[in-house]
């Protein structure tokens, strides 16, 4: 099990990571979400041992992160961490080896995962001339080389086509059945909604929200009603409760302050004799997030 | 530790050796090195005039001046100008002066001499030329000219034949130096500290170019694209400092090896096609250097010369890399780290500088100081210990001095790069470089 407790990081006099706490079981995949700059990648520089606390400590299965453990680390970087000079087969040999990996094991996880990620022609290529979609699959491959017990996945899907996204997410899905910790982070909340069960969402390096996602989701008091019928947006607005009502295509989405709130709704659509479609939703992640972020961001 | 370091180490060797520029460069060198050792087999085989003799013809209206006057000029010719060959083609020219004339139009180098009876002075010479004579021709010509004429007043003397010869034989000097140190070989030492010395030094620029642009380049590399988040999240910098040092020391090693073969190979070649001497051909200057360097006894001082300045070479190799390897974690791209290059090339160069200074001022004690100083001293300490300046000890020193040095780079710089490598910001960059000394391990 990853620990992260009560970590502190300062730069300087700039306060990076502010009592950050959270825990990571195998087989979990945890979002570590936040605007640029909130600490995401000084936390991750330190749970990979690159950066060390100014308070509080970093645990995996209970030892503290040094030399030893960091080959059972996999690490994907925001940026391409890829020596663009080196052929596919020499990029891995390097980084395979300097997680303690010997050249057979390398070449034949290599091979074996380049035909998963369908791009086994590109084994010699140099990596500059790869597209940044495939780029992207060999930095991914890269970090899950040595079939981490822990892989942290800083925007992953950067780059990638709906298509090889399905890839990658099948290969993170895997990954966690087989019980490994995966700590993703990424901008795009719908990414985030599709795996983690459990998250932290971070600002100014403070951690503004955290826990189980069902539980932050019921915990959000504000749901979402989607509406199609002959029903009209004024009528609607003029609830007690309702916040906002949004027109679509063919239907409304309207914003309720609470639970509640929706019995209130029904009843007016229920005079309507053309109502095709009443949906009571929870809240999109990507909703939460604006909504929290907004309401710390001043503080 | 052990074997990832030598892995860092053969990874690093390999981006550099095994590229087809690494090939195509050190073909173009080795080309060049063997065509400079070979180049006047070069020249001459694009054809040409290579007879650089003048043409001297001699009209002697005395009817007894011609031989004296011939062996003057060669005698002369080795005194002056020092050309055992002879820097003239000499010939008793019979016809009258206005064909020599003639001669002279159709060939302007040619050089006419005519030698008559002076009732006063006994001797009248007019040289005929083209244009004007270079001052060199002018002082051979009117030495042998006054010569024969002193010869010939002489022999109408009455002096007799031995007096006369005891008057031409050379007076017998004997050199005496106060300092017992000196000896009359060293007294050609400067000149050759001055013409050997840089072309010995100058594979020493070059390779700590190489040295310094290797590891800035690579270290550069790793971090702009990142990856050395990858490597340092698996080895230690401590490690990843050390690999780069390793490998930077053992490419400017092999380069520097290749760099003896391409001057070996040329000399093979010169010598197969020049016969049994190497130096045959090289033209009188060189050939009398290198004759020299045998004479003064510098060959029986290379037994310790050689070695210690290797060792001092190799240690200040050690030094340059270990700094650069520091300077290039600071700067966040391969320009920045181009721009912080430049001083360390001008501490290089200032050696170089100083190197083939150190002949024309002798016993300066500003040069003699900076012999000591590391970085420079690889290039200066071997010059001043060839010239004498130096002794075995004030080597010694600057050795233990480059040492040190090399400690407290490990010792102080390792904490910056340990900061540096994973710095991408160069904003308030001394501050956190200072911050970084301060840290301990």
């Amino acid at each position: 099990m990853l620990k992260v407790e009560n970590v502190t990081k300062y730069y300087g006099d700039f306060l990076a990571v502010d009592n950050l706490s959270f825990t990571v079981k195998p087989g979990e995949i945890f979002g570590l979400l936040g605007v640029n700059g909130a600490g995401k990648t000084t936390t991750f520089r330190m749970i990979m041992g690159l950066l060390d606390p100014t308070k509080g400590k970093i645990t995996l299965d209970g030892k503290k992160i040094d030399y030893d453990i960091t080959d059972k680390i996999g690490f994907l970087t925001e940026e391409r961490s890829l020596l663009t000079k080196m052929t596919v087969k020499e990029q891995c040999l390097f980084y395979g080896t300097l997680k303690g990996m010997n050249k057979k094991e390398i070449l034949k996880r290599l091979d074996e995962l380049l035909e998963r990620f369908e791009i086994p022609e590109y084994k010699d290529k140099k990596i500059k001339e790869l597209s940044k979609g495939n780029q992207q699959k060999v930095q991914f491959i890269t970090a899950i080389l040595n079939d981490p017990k822990l892989l942290i996945l800083d925007e992953p899907f950067s780059g990638l086509d709906p298509f090889n996204i399905e890839l990658f997410k099948n290969e993170i899905v895997e990954m966690s059945n087989r019980g490994s910790m995966i700590i993703f982070s990424s901008h795009r909340m719908e990414h985030v909604e599709l795996f983690c069960k459990k998250l932290v969402v971070m600002l100014k390096g403070k951690s503004v929200l955290d826990g189980y996602l069902s539980d932050i989701k019921e915990q959000y008091r504000k749901k979402n009603i989607l509406i199609k019928g002959d029903v009209k947006k004024k009528e609607l607005e003029q609830i007690d409760g309702v916040v906002e009502v949004i027109e679509k295509a063919d239907e409304f989405e309207v914003k309720i302050e609470e639970q509640k709130v929706a019995s209130k709704v029904f009843e007016v659509i229920s005079n309507h004799k053309k109502i095709t479609k009443f949906v009571v939703e929870e809240p999109s992640l990507n909703e939460i997030f604006v909504a929290k972020v907004g309401e710390n961001y001043d503080k | 530790m052990t074997s990832k370091l030598n892995y860092l180490i053969g990874v690093s060797l390999k981006r550099k050796i095994k590229t087809k520029w690494f090939v195509i460069a050190n073909i173009i060198l080795g080309i060049i090195i063997a065509g400079i050792i070979n180049i006047d087999s070069i020249i001459m085989l694009f054809g040409g005039d290579f007879n650089n003799k003048v043409p001297l013809y001699v009209i002697d209206e005395t009817g007894v001046s011609y031989e004296l006057f011939e062996s003057q000029i060669k005698e002369t010719d080795i005194n002056l100008a020092g050309k055992e060959e002879g820097s003239y083609e000499i010939k008793k020219y019979d016809k009258s002066l206005e064909e020599a004339k003639k001669e002279i139009e159709e060939d302007n180098k040619i050089i006419v001499i005519l030698l008559q009876e002076d009732k006063q002075n006994t001797l009248k010479a007019t040289i005929l030329s083209d244009s004007f004579l270079d001052t060199l021709d002018t002082q051979v010509l009117t030495s042998a000219i006054n010569t024969v004429k002193v010869a010939l007043a002489l022999s109408n003397s009455s002096i007799s034949a031995e007096e006369i010869e005891s008057i031409y034989r050379n007076a017998t000097i004997e050199r005496v130096y106060l300092d017992e140190t000196k000896k009359s070989e060293d007294e050609n030492m400067e000149i050759i500290v001055t013409t050997v010395f840089p072309i010995v030094i100058l594979p020493f620029f070059m390779l700590t170019i190489f040295l310094v642009q290797m590891i800035g380049a690579e270290v550069n590399d790793e971090k702009t694209t990142r990856g050395m988040e990858i490597i340092i999240s698996n080895v230690s910098p401590k490690t990843h400092f050390f690999a780069k040092v390793i490998a930077g020391n053992l490419f400017v090693l092999f380069q520097g090896l290749l760099l003896v073969l391409f001057v070996l190979l040329g000399f093979f070649i010169r010598q197969m096609i020049g016969g049994n001497s190497i130096v045959n051909g090289l033209g009188s200057e060189v050939s009398k250097i290198i004759a020299n360097l045998g004479e003064t006894g510098i060959a029986s001082k290379f037994i310790y010369i050689i070695p210690l300045s290797l060792l001092l070479m190799i240690l200040t190799f050690v030094a340059y890399s270990l700094l650069a390897g520091i300077l290039a974690s600071m700067t966040t791209n391969t320009e920045d780290f181009q721009q912080l290059q430049t001083p360390i090339i001008i501490i290089s160069l200032i050696g170089y500088y100083l190197a083939m200074m150190a002949g024309v001022f002798e016993g300066a004690t500003f040069i003699k100081i900076l012999g000591f100083v590391p970085l420079i001293s690889a290039i200066l300490a071997p010059s001043l210990l060839v010239l004498g300046q130096f002794g075995v000890i004030e080597f010694m020193i600057a050795i233990m001095l480059v040492i040190i040095t090399n400690w407290l780079l490990i010792k102080y710089g390792l904490r910056i790069y340990k900061v540096g490598i994973l710095n991408y910001s160069s904003s308030g960059l001394w501050k956190k470089m200072f911050k970084a000394l301060k840290t301990k391990e």
